[in-house]
């Protein structure tokens, strides 16, 4: 944590020669409750996927593994669901491969977006006229459509969790490249910017040392936007039918339940599990997101 | 700003809507289905329908809607009416026309996705900057953490658990559909108030969904700001922290939010074909989503267009209100 | 703070002209329920040249205004949930493409003959009688003297003549196939009788295309009224057109159909049936894909906001009837809770391309698919599972009965679980076990994608899936808009998909695996017969059998022999019988037809053409 650029790099001496940096850092996680909050879901959502994936089969995660429609129980804590497969186990596994296709689509369109949102920005001209237009033309064209043609394409015994995250990633970064390319651009008129181009600082030195540090937390946001996007883009597929409907993916699973009616039969733990799941995955990385957005601007941390 | 500047907007707005028209009108046509087979193949799922010849069939209405000439020839063909404004039929539900379609649905999610949209920014940012705000209580700090949070959750499955236990279990409002069951759309009082306690639930599920989104990006934008050495001089000055919160803090942070807002428009589409299916409304996610379902690429086009045209304009014109917003950015450099 | 306000009124400025024009709600002008007359008389040609222009003028947005409905009492109102296909104003059965009795139109057209399956009886309707000759090579069609079109005008041969006509001549309508193949010519003898000649004994033509039941069969139209159209395939008919069924169209949009049963119904005053007691019929549109979101549906019969709607999954309609004892469906609240209906559903297999042109192959995915299970599971141990291509009603049950069929079963155990079996016939049809346990011949493991439809399948398909995966298939699910089209085309993989064909003998279904629908891979391959199966033995067997009447003992030992090839052939691989697990609420109206009640004697569907019986049966609740 403690290696987060901070804006004004004098500000860093004073706070860092006081006791050690530990006992520094847990008294700032105590002060930022979100950042905390969200470190601890997510220390234990990879706890609980560590220990899960060591101590339970990933087969009982798919159909015909368990005895089916069971309630949570001694046997299976999360219940089973309609096709027997033991909550718990889809849990551990499902968490994990949403997870994943969350933040290889999320984090490869986040990078793509913020390195053409610069470039865009930072340098106008054609380049911008390109980056710019290039994004808003494919930006109101809605993603889903354009995932549904490619994923209807594919053979479905080519459809796995790696292919939907590249078919999510395809048409990820138009936003992030958008909304990174008006922030630099409001930043580039800022006075610092303005004074360190008059001290010569060259441009790879700005965007390094004076730019990219302030757009840390839009970053940051970004990036659990995309996340998000990822995350449910690969649900929505799932709904029309396309993507690896087999795997517990935590979407997958949700959805499955609500084809069969689960709140209307009373088998309430087969969505609500998986719904904590997603709350928790997303949720975790919204709160970082806050409290990063305080770690990061110095003023705040001081007025706490 | 001169007319110059808007000029040059306004052509590259056209530019924009000519380039998404291709670029949709080439993405479905790279599957090989056929909407008018699709049609049949319903009929025939359906209803044990099995006509003589179903290829000849197809065959000739491919050729009455020009689907048998050549791609570029049917491109030019399209792109001309669509300078005429003419976006064709529905091939699905012919004689239907695309227009109406889109006519017929819009009220309906118009109502639902732009007022949801409407509501969930303004509550999102004015919650989010709240939160950023250090005078902030902390009570409003959890309500919007709870809002974060709660963005994780499908809307779809908000929708099922807001109908479950609010409209059945309670009884407190209707579980589907757009206006009761056996009436008939009337210019009336009671009939505007069926169809507002049907928009409550689904437009619920949408607020519910999208507010932490909103919550997250603003509190994000408010805390940085609260670092620039404007509003510490505001401070100094000895402004009240309500005028600083007011004129400093919520007008720069709302800036990029508001370029968020047009993207957001966009994407909201996607949550509303789904929760439009959930609770039954016939709106443009709807027609949209059985327009995918069959393949049915001028019904596409349209609806895609129609967004398109909307979202863009929207972009544009937030583009020349930046300097409005932030003096320091000119356009006509 | 003042630059903020002028934005946010621009935006929001913005939003309203984006809505502008657009933003008039369809159903307020009353005009617009008309069919403009001018758009029927156009020509085809016409239309070709100018398809947008011709349709703004045809079409039709809603149908029906609040001031011009009567007011009906809920309790006179019968409310059921369906999902709509055809266009808004869309009336006339020829009309192509866009028809289906499905959408309430089985209320408006009648037959000339229904049969009650569950009484197993005909009922004689607009015909009087329909009497074959000794040979079946001719059939005498009698009308109803009473039978009258809705506009006063009556139901005469010149109608029957023009029916039977245009489905012989137009190649756009349902049964042209079949008339093509058996029908000669059709004659008025006099305004009542109509003789149609055969070109071979044709002794089923009569129940397969003239008798309304289930979802086939011919409805017969009006010739004074589509003779004067010039493109009848192209004219909508709108809520106009004369027609001879109980109920009329008064308003009609995007979310419902309302109709209201017409006084002068000319069955009533036949002395056929007595006033029905439904004065409203209510369809409303659930929307979407058949059989997607039915949680809200069930919660709407619970709640008596309607009265039935399309059949629900086994464990819904079980908590349905806990939750509201009014409630009740084909078999009350026993399981299974629906009616066996005639669409038995196989994983289906394209045997022309590999590797399901091996018999092997397809035995070995027989024998990985095991039965007991899926009841167990998917149907909560209610006997689901089946290894017919037809449902068991009375007249197939008797046919299964016989000796040589219950000797072909001992023999093939079409019903068998066993893995190691399956891997053994993999293995001598070439194929080993790859190190992620599938089998794989030439580096290409078995493609077992399960083409399907989420609404519909999304229970048994996934259960399917895993048991052919722990057989070593490379199963996955295709729940994609394209399975039909996959099925249709004859794409890679296993379909799940039901036969419609047999109620009363097994030829329709043995039919479909006949040798002349296998032909042309990566076209249509026509309703329903996706294995393109081609064997000339089996052929020769279907072809003795088509002329030959059911209770012929010939008929009778061929069929025998047809359905051993389809089990020793494993042509196809059977998995369930489809069972329609309808709720009738009994709120408002009693007398559903199930089997402790007879009713009309039909099944209880009411998008079937046989649901007018089912509607005009109803009785009002005390």
């Amino acid at each position: 944590m403690a290696n987060i650029s901070l804006p004004q790099p004098q500000a860093q001496a004073p706070v860092f020669s006081q006791p050690g940096r530990l006992t520094l850092l847990f008294r700032y996680l105590r002060r930022n409750m979100s950042l905390t909050i969200g470190l601890l879901i997510m220390l234990f959502l990879i706890v609980f996927t560590i220990v899960g994936m060591l101590t339970i089969e990933s087969e009982n995660a798919y159909a015909l593994a368990v005895s089916s429609k069971q309630p949570p129980s001694a046997e299976f804590p999360l219940g089973t669901d309609f096709f027997g497969r033991d909550m718990l186990a889809v849990m551990v596994y499902g968490t994990w491969q949403t997870a994943l296709i969350g933040i290889i689509a999320g984090g490869a369109g986040t990078l793509v977006g913020v390195l053409l949102g610069f470039i865009s920005a930072y340098f106008g001209g054609i380049i911008d006229a390109a980056i710019k237009g290039i994004s808003q033309i494919l930006m109101p064209i809605p993603v889903f459509l354009i995932q549904i043609v490619i994923a209807g394409s594919l053979d479905k015994r080519d459809v796995t969790i790696y292919t939907m995250a590249f078919i999510v990633l395809i048409l990820a970064w138009m936003g992030p490249t958008l909304v990174m390319r008006s922030q630099v651009l409001s930043m580039k008129e800022r006075p610092y910017v303005a004074v360190a181009k008059l001290s010569g600082v060259g441009d790879i030195g700005i965007i390094f040392t004076e730019i990219l540090p302030n757009l840390l937390p839009f970053i940051v946001a970004q990036f659990v936007t995309q996340v998000f996007a990822a995350v449910f883009a690969s649900f929505y597929l799932a709904i029309v039918g396309l993507g690896p409907l087999r795997e517990p993916l935590l979407g997958n699973i949700i959805w499955a339940a609500m084809g069969q009616g689960a709140f209307f039969n009373g088998w309430w733990w087969w969505p609500v599990f998986p719904a904590v799941g997603l709350a928790l995955i997303l949720g975790s990385l919204a709160l970082i997101n806050m409290g990063l957005d305080e770690l990061s601007n110095p003023r705040v941390r001081r007025s706490e | 700003m001169s007319l110059w500047v808007i000029g040059r907007r306004i052509l590259f707005l056209l530019m924009v809507i000519w380039a998404a028209a291709t670029i949709t009108f080439f993405i479905p046509r790279l599957s090989s289905r056929n909407p008018i087979r699709e049609r049949f193949a319903t009929l025939a799922r359906t209803g044990g329908f099995s006509p003589g010849d179903l290829e000849t069939i197809v065959a000739s209405y491919n050729q009455k809607f020009g689907l048998d000439k050549p791609l570029w020839q049917q491109y030019v063909d399209y792109m001309s009416s669509l300078a005429r404004f003419d976006l064709g039929v529905s091939l699905n539900l012919f004689p239907k026309t695309v227009v109406e379609l889109i006519v017929e649905a819009l009220p309906w999610s118009i109502g639902l996705l732009i007022v949801t949209t409407i509501l969930s920014f303004i509550i999102g940012n004015i919650l989010g900057a709240l939160a950023a705000w250090p005078q902030a209580p902390n009570w409003l700090r959890t309500i919007s953490t709870s809002f974060v949070l709660l963005q994780g959750v499908p809307p779809v499955l908000l929708g099922v658990l807001l109908i479950f236990f609010i409209a059945f279990r309670a009884n407190l409002l209707p579980i589907s559909g757009s206006y009761s069951i056996g009436s008939v759309p009337e210019w009336s009082f009671a009939f505007a108030i069926d169809v507002l306690r049907h928009q409550i639930l689904p437009a619920l599920a949408l607020i519910f969904g999208t507010v932490g989104g909103w919550v997250l990006s603003m509190r994000g934008m408010g805390i940085t700001i609260q670092g620039e050495d404007y509003v510490l001089f505001a401070e100094h000055k000895g402004l009240s922290s309500r005028t600083i919160f007011r004129d400093y803090y919520l007008r720069n942070a709302l800036l990029p939010q508001v370029t968020g807002f047009a993207l957001a428009l966009g994407n909201v589409v996607t949550s509303a074909i789904i929760v439009e299916q959930i609770f039954g409304l016939p709106g443009l996610g709807n027609v949209l989503a059985q327009a995918i379902r069959v393949n049915d690429f001028l019904v596409i086009y349209g609806i895609v267009l129609f967004i398109t045209i909307a979202i863009a304009t929207l972009m544009v014109l937030v583009e020349l209100l930046y300097p409005l917003l932030d003096p320091r950015i000119r356009l006509d450099q | 703070m003042k630059k903020f306000k002028i934005l946010s009124a621009f935006v929001i400025l913005l939003l309203l002209l984006s809505a502008c024009g657009t933003d008039t709600p369809p159903a307020e002008d009353p005009q617009q329920g008309e069919v403009a007359p001018e758009a029927e008389e156009e020509t085809a040609e016409e239309m070709a040249e100018e398809p947008a222009e011709e349709a703004e003028e045809e079409v039709i947005e809603s149908i029906g205004s609040a001031e011009d409905l009567a007011d009906i009492a809920r309790e006179d109102t019968l409310v059921m949930g369906w999902s709509h296909a055809t266009p808004i104003g869309t009336t006339n059965p020829w009309a192509v493409p866009g028809y289906t009795h499905q959408d309430a139109g089985a209320f408006m057209w009648e037959g000339l003959s229904y049969f009650r399956i569950f009484a197993d009886e005909e009922a004689p309707w607009l015909a009087e009688s329909m009497e074959y000759n000794d040979d079946f090579t001719e059939l005498t069609i009698t009308l109803r003297p009473e039978a009258k079109w809705s506009d006063g005008t009556p139901v005469t041969s010149r109608d029957v003549v023009f029916t039977l006509e245009g489905q012989l001549n137009r190649d756009t309508l349902a049964y042209h196939a079949a008339f093509v193949q058996f029908v000669d010519s059709i004659e008025a003898v006099d305004d009542l009788t109509t003789v149609v000649t055969f070109n071979q004994p044709a002794p089923r033509f009569k129940f397969e295309v003239l008798t309304l039941k289930f979802d086939t069969g011919i409805n017969i139209v009006p010739a004074h009224v589509l003779e004067e159209q010039e493109d009848i395939a192209g004219f909508a008919g709108g809520i106009e057109m004369p027609h001879s069924g109980p109920y009329s169209v008064v308003a009609w949009d995007n979310t419902q159909k309302i109709l209201d049963l017409r006084e002068d119904w000319w069955a009533v005053e036949a002395g056929l049936i007595d006033t029905p007691d439904v004065k409203r019929i209510v369809m409303v549109n659930l929307g979407g894909q058949v059989g997607a979101n039915m949680e809200a549906v069930a919660q709407r019969i619970v709640n008596n906001e309607m009265d039935t709607a399309l059949d629900f999954r086994q464990d819904i309609i079980q908590s349905i009837i806990e939750q509201n004892p009014a409630v009740t469906s084909h078999t009350g609240d026993q399981p299974p809770f629906g009616y066996l209906d005639w669409w038995p559903n196989s994983l289906w297999m394209n045997t022309l391309v590999p590797p399901y042109d091996d018999a092997r192959v397809r035995r070995a995915v027989s024998l990985a698919v095991d039965r007991d299970t899926i009841d167990e599971i998917v149907y909560s141990g209610a006997q689901v599972t089946t290894i017919y291509p037809f449902p068991l009603y009375p007249g197939l049950e008797n046919f299964v009965a016989r000796e040589d069929v219950q000797a072909s079963i001992e023999t093939h155990d079409p019903r068998r679980f066993n893995l190691e079996e399956s891997a053994a016939l993999m293995e001598e049809a070439g194929y080993t076990m790859n190190g992620s346990g599938l089998w794989e011949k030439d580096g290409e493991t078995v493609n077992a994608t399960i083409h399907g439809f989420p609404g519909i399948h999304g229970d048994i398909v996934p259960v399917l899936e895993q048991m052919l995966l722990n057989a070593g298939f490379d199963a996955t699910i295709n729940f994609g808009d394209d399975s039909f089209q996959q099925m249709a085309d004859g794409a890679p993989g296993l379909y799940m998909f039901g036969h419609g064909a047999s109620l009363v003998d097994p030829y329709a279904a043995l039919e479909l695996f006949h040798g002349r629908f296998s032909e042309s891979i990566g076209t249509t391959a026509g309703n329903n017969r996706f294995s393109r199966y081609s064997n000339p033995d089996y052929d020769a067997i279907l072809d003795e059998m088509a002329p030959l009447d059911a209770n012929d003992p010939r008929f009778q030992e061929l069929a025998a022999q047809a359905i051993d090839i389809y089990w020793s052939e494993q042509i196809d691989v059977p998995v369930i019988q489809w069972l329609h697990r309808i709720a009738y609420n009994q709120t408002y109206w009693t007398n559903w037809p199930t089997a402790d009640n007879l009713g009309p004697g039909v099944n209880g569907a009411f998008w079937a053409h046989t649901g007018m019986l089912v509607v005009t049966g109803l009785e009002k609740a005390e």
